[in-house]
């Protein structure tokens, strides 16, 4: 089922959390919410399940405006962000209760949970508590407690936050395995930008209580609207090189001089953001530093080089490179990725 | 005892001096004296030995035999010196003497024999037929109403009269006055017929009015949970007035409220009922009223509790219910009502064990009528200890009343543990130590 947010506003008292936010998440899709803490991730999916009244604006589940549709009339699913299972039931009974309360048959609710317990892996630990199971168990059983009762749409809010790697690799591909199977309408919300870009069709990413880009992972990665986004996306993140625009010519702060024939000539001064991997012996040479310190993460090396004027970039190698600290290094950049923004952040 | 902590002790003392002596004291003192016949009639220190007709009505009872049972009761006649002074006051000491010379120590069970000695005087003799009676009475010589301070001066005096030596035990201990250690409290406790009554009235008591205490307390907070937060602790501030006014005031409210000339008597008098006393007219009325002045006083504690106790319960699992599809009565009797388990537990054990000691709103209000309608144990045993109508406190009885409430407490708060499961719920300490 489709999803449409129109000129969504939240307030609460007299701060305005998010201020006429438009959204669309197309029915079978599965959408992340990506930003960073407190931008008002969890605020927009509790207004879409109900449990925030909207101050303004419209949400729509297809045709129809849910606006002022109580929760229990919504029919979504929600994993919280601290799972919020009934501590005083077992497993069993809080992936029951949204069936029981529905006044399923005894006979049909048995079935359903077990069905959804198999698709979740928890079919051993329906006996137990919540406070009998660990965190990533927990979120299991919180998983098939939303799904069990085939909502139209699934709300996931960080359902990964408290798993281990391995795990949470595990449940990414078992989220989006059952998200594809079922078809349903899923949020994301995540602060995680691998998760945001492994998991879902397309990104929405928040800052400050506003969408500052939608689209798909790749094309977010590569494309980023502003600053901000190609700063949030990427790990190790991006580095910005302030520079000029001197005819044809950008010339960054070490003196360094790029053939830039597209920018128009009112730009005199920018912003040239340089991925880790657009810079690196493989480019050329051209730019000179020295080596201030290597971190060594398996199958990568990442180093950060200090150039002539002062200024720092950062480079990911393969590992293997024979360098250490305080080493002279002259390496090139990859021209065709580089990103331009103005002093405002926005993208040239 | 190596490690034995003075410094710990020292900081106990004063907790455990106010124990012993307000708490512990007055229970041990308690169970004592319901073991002893004390009331106003034996006192509460030592009494004497006097022997009067109920007396002997009461050791007929117990199946003394007529023959020592008569000799108790009719007078037996002695010339003793005692005698001998009084008739010398009255006929002169030479009628002493010549009756000394002739019959010292001389004893006569019937008063003719006695009279008949009395005419054996010759040189003094007491013509009148009536001063001789007179005279014979001086020599009588009783048990009965003779107070005798010490238990051994009674004794001489039994042996005195003759009375058969395997009677003497049974005869002092009804003559003593004072009290004695005894388990006919208890005996009169359990065949009392109106213990039973008692019992029954402390039942229905404890059970109404916990029932609406808990049940109200609920309510209101549940009520308040959901309402905004402004007109909720208005609201909640109402259900403590009975708590804050001094108890004497509250029901006086009640009884203004109640009265013949009061408020709902005014009332309906315009509707043409005629006017009565809606609190005592029928025990009905007395149950109803008293179960309503003791439940909105004790609602507030609930109410209180499972406010908090609700406000507790983390948000997200209330919101989780809801997109669960809960409804309201949903969400209250599967995620509210079981997170009240504790405080539940707590209100009921706690409001059961204090109804059942407290009587102060009954005797303000219906001071147990009408009749003995709403007498509770407890108010019983304030009416037999310490406020009788018949002016003999039972100290002893009253206390054997106390005791037996504090035994029914007991077992009540057993119950009351295995029933809430309470080994289960503290089974598992959240921390580990
Ligand atoms: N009930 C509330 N009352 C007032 N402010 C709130 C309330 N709930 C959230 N906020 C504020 O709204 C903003 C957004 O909160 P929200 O919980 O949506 O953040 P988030 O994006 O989910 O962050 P995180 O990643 O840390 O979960 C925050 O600044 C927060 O302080
Ligand atoms: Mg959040």
């Amino acid at each position: 089922m489709q999803i449409t947010l129109q000129n969504f506003t939240k307030t609460f008292d007299d701060v305005t959390v998010i201020e006429d936010m438009n959204l669309t998440v197309k029915d079978g899709e599965m959408l992340a919410l990506l930003g960073p803490s407190g931008c008002g991730k969890s605020t927009t999916l509790f207004a879409i399940c109900g449990i925030h009244r909207v101050n303004g604006g419209k949400i729509l589940f297809g045709d129809r405006d849910v606006s002022d549709l109580p929760s229990q009339k919504r029919n979504v699913g929600v994993v919280f962000q601290s799972y919020a299972l009934y501590p005083h039931m077992n497993a069993y009974e809080n992936i029951a209760f949204p069936l029981k309360v529905r006044k399923d048959k005894p006979a049909d609710i048995k079935r359903q949970v077990h069905e959804i317990a198999k698709l979740t892996h928890i079919e051993e630990l329906l006996e137990r508590k919540p406070g009998q199971l660990s965190g990533g168990q927990q979120q299991r059983v919180a998983l098939a407690r939303a799904l069990v009762r085939k909502p139209d749409i699934l709300l996931l809010d960080e359902p990964l936050a408290n798993l281990d790697a391995k795990l949470r690799l595990e449940m990414r591909a078992e989220i989006r395995r059952i998200q594809l199977e079922t078809g349903i309408t899923a949020i994301l919300v995540t602060h995680d930008q691998v998760e945001a870009m492994s998991m879902c069709d397309r990104i929405a990413l928040m800052h400050d209580g506003k969408i500052v880009q939608l689209d798909k992972p790749s094309e977010m990665y590569n494309n980023p609207a502003n600053k901000f986004v190609a700063d949030f996306l990427g790990n190790p993140p991006i580095t910005f090189l302030d520079a000029k625009h001197q005819g044809d010519l950008l010339v960054l702060p070490n003196g360094h001089e790029i053939k830039n024939p597209k920018l128009a000539a009112s730009i005199q001064s920018l912003q040239v953001g340089i991925r880790p991997e657009c810079f690196g012996p493989q480019f050329g040479t051209g730019i000179k530093g020295v080596v201030k310190f290597i971190e060594k993460q398996g199958r990568e090396e990442l180093f950060d080089i200090e150039l002539t004027d002062g200024s720092q970039l950062r480079s990911i190698q393969p590992s293997g490179a024979d360098l250490s600290i305080g080493d002279d290094v002259d390496w090139g950049l990859s021209l065709d990725d580089l990103l331009l923004f103005d002093l405002q952040g926005e993208r040239l | 005892m190596k490690n034995f902590n003075w410094l710990a002790l020292g900081f106990l003392a004063p907790a455990l001096i106010v124990i012993t002596v307000f708490f512990l004291a007055p229970v041990i003192l308690t169970g004592i004296f319901s073991f002893t016949s004390m009331s106003t009639s034996t006192g509460v220190t030592g009494g004497e030995y006097l022997l009067n007709q109920s007396g002997l009505r009461a050791l007929a009872d117990k199946g003394l035999n007529q023959v020592t049972l008569d000799q108790l009761n009719n007078a037996g006649y002695v010339v003793d010196e005692q005698g001998l002074a009084a008739l010398a006051e009255k006929h002169g000491t030479a009628t002493a003497d010549e009756m000394r010379k002739l019959h010292d120590n001389g004893q006569f069970s019937a008063r003719r024999d006695m009279e008949r000695a009395l005419k054996d005087l010759k040189a003094n003799k007491i013509r009148s037929t009536k001063d001789r009676k007179a005279a014979a009475e001086l020599f009588k010589h009783s048990l009965l109403n003779e107070r005798f301070e010490a238990e051994a001066n009674f004794r001489v005096a039994l042996v005195e009269g003759d009375i058969p030596i395997e009677d003497h035990e049974i005869i002092v201990t009804q003559a003593y006055t004072g009290w004695v250690w005894t388990v006919d409290n208890v005996k009169l406790l359990f065949s009392l017929p109106s213990t039973l009554r008692y019992a029954g009235n402390t039942l229905i008591y404890v059970t109404l009015t916990l029932i609406f205490n808990i049940g109200f307390g609920l309510f209101l907070a549940i009520t308040t949970f959901y309402l905004p937060a402004k007109s909720a602790s208005t609201f909640r501030a109402i259900w403590f007035l009975p708590r804050i006014l001094p108890p004497v005031m509250y029901v006086l409210l009640w009884k203004w409220l109640t009265w013949d000339t009061g408020f709902i008597a005014t009332t309906l008098s315009w509707v043409g009922v005629a006017p009565k006393n809606w609190m005592l007219d029928t025990s009905t009325h007395a149950w109803v009223v008293v179960v309503l002045i003791n439940g909105s006083f004790g609602a507030s504690l609930g109410m209180i509790l499972f406010s908090s106790a609700i406000k507790a319960i983390p948000s997200s699992i209330l919101y989780s219910s809801e997109v669960d599809g809960a409804n309201r009565w949903q969400q209250v009797r599967y995620i509210i009502l079981p997170h009240l388990r504790w405080p539940i537990l707590f209100v009921t054990s706690y409001q059961t064990l204090s109804l059942l000691t407290s009587f102060e709103h009954i005797l303000l209000s219906t001071e147990g009528g009408p009749g003995r309608a709403t007498e509770v144990w407890s108010l019983a045993a304030y009416h037999i200890a310490l406020d009788n109508y018949g002016g003999n406190l039972q100290y002893g009885l009253g206390a054997t009343f106390a005791v037996a409430l504090v035994i029914i407490g007991i077992i009540a708060s057993l119950f009351y543990l295995r029933f809430f499961n309470f080994n289960e719920m503290v089974a598992k300490p959240k921390i580990e130590g």
